[in-house]
């Protein structure tokens, strides 16, 4: 090839990347604020699903666990809300869960997952997510791994079932990990738990 | 002698010449987004953009590029488009963007846009790669929405999200799912072939 033909060459591939390569960030600039908006507006969205009382949230980013804090109209916590990524059927599921000041499930939401249509897609639903609000320790196993759980299984989606109610318990144990039987009461334990945190 | 507005360029990526049932490229994001007619649809409409877009642009500058580096010059045209096209769906319609997921980036690599920018459009002038862009992307279109119909119907008994087959229906589960998206190409690949031949046989 001669000379003039690689240097032509060399010239107009630069020339085509360097002007896409501006024109794109211009097109950045504009969406940029756009896009923003728009995972704002989703997240509050999920933020007031899982805690309708919740008037202000807050993202708290805490050594090894980040959260959504909520408050109430009055700027009191009334809770948290946590994301997790347990290992389900076919990858990792994305989990929005949040607890309340006694670390009782308040809702579930499901963001990403790549579990079977008609089946593991299943416990995104209403049915199924459900059943943990108010829940917390052992009532969040499965019914038929636990004798104290009290959480039904989507049906043919154990492993997508199993992932998400042990993700959540898992975390709630973390957050709120029960001490052993004392004199002292429940309360006691709770409050110095929190301060643990 | 090549005309300068040729209709033909149009007609011809609509049916006989369609993008999935007879030059059957770009199969992967067919299969794997016609599982809804929502989503087909807004694949369809992002894919039209993109292809009309980059026709025009590889055609505009056919004469510039020297033939040795055409294909990188074509792919940075693509990217730029189809990145266009994923800040535009960010932006402004945020499920879709999340329904159609790494199938929109991966229009890149997908074979009808660099097909039709090498066949076609460094070799037309614009008005002509226009259309053929045009004609191309909705008969992509209107392939991925046939097969999305035939899917999204018996796999989950709704069109467009509303039921229509009834509550007591067991979705057919397999249709919404790869192998049913097989089943469909392939049973309609050979509906066009059985209908083409019997057509030559008229004449």
């Amino acid at each position: 090839m001669k000379k003039k033909e690689i240097t032509r060459g060399i010239v107009v591939i630069s020339a085509v990347a360097l002007l896409s390569g501006y024109l794109l960030s211009q097109v950045f600039e504009v969406t940029k604020p756009r896009i923003d908006e728009q995972k704002k507006i989703e997240a509050d969205r999920l933020n007031k699903e899982i805690f309708p009382e919740g008037v202000s949230f807050a993202e708290v980013d805490e050594k090894d666990l980040s959260y959504t804090a909520v408050y109430d109209a009055d700027k009191n916590p009334i809770g948290r809300i946590y994301q997790i990524r347990p290992s389900g059927y076919g990858g990792a599921i994305a989990v929005r869960v949040g607890f309340d000041n006694d670390f009782k499930v308040k809702g579930v939401r499901i963001l990403e997952h790549n579990e079977t249509p008609g089946l593991g897609a299943k416990i995104k639903d209403a049915p199924f997510l459900d059943q943990f609000k108010g829940k917390s320790g052992n009532e969040l196993y499965l019914k038929k791994y636990n004798k104290e759980g009290t959480l039904d299984a989507v049906t043919g989606a154990t492993i997508s079932s199993k992932a998400v109610s042990d993700g959540i318990r898992k975390l709630q144990e973390k957050l709120n990990p029960v001490v052993l039987p004392s004199s002292s009461g429940d309360e006691g334990e709770n409050e110095e738990n929190k301060e643990g945190l | 002698m090549k005309k300068l507005i040729d209709f033909r360029s149009f007609s011809l990526g609509l049916w006989k010449e369609n993008p999935i049932f007879y030059i059957m490229l770009g199969l992967c994001p067919t299969l794997a987004v016609s599982a809804t007619l929502k989503d087909a649809l807004g694949m369809g409409i992002a894919f039209v953009f993109v292809l009309t877009g980059s026709n025009i642009t590889v055609s505009l500058v056919r004469k510039l590029v020297p033939s040795h580096v055409r294909i990188p010059v074509f792919i940075v045209i693509l990217a730029s488009f189809v990145t266009l096209a994923d800040y535009s769906l960010a932006a402004f319609s945020p499920q879709l963007h999340r329904n159609l997921g790494v199938y929109l980036p991966l229009m890149v690599v997908n074979c009808i846009l660099l097909g039709r920018a090498e066949a076609f459009a460094s070799k037309n002038n614009v008005i002509n790669s226009t259309l053929d862009g045009l004609g191309m992307g909705l008969g992509f279109t209107l392939a991925i929405v046939i097969i999305a119909f035939l899917r999204e119907l018996p796999g989950q008994g709704t069109l467009f999200g509303v039921n229509v087959l009834g509550k007591n229906y067991t979705p057919f589960l397999i249709m919404i799912m790869p192998p049913g998206a097989f089943f469909v190409i392939g049973f309609l690949i050979a509906l066009k072939n059985s209908m083409d031949r019997r057509v030559k046989k008229k004449c």
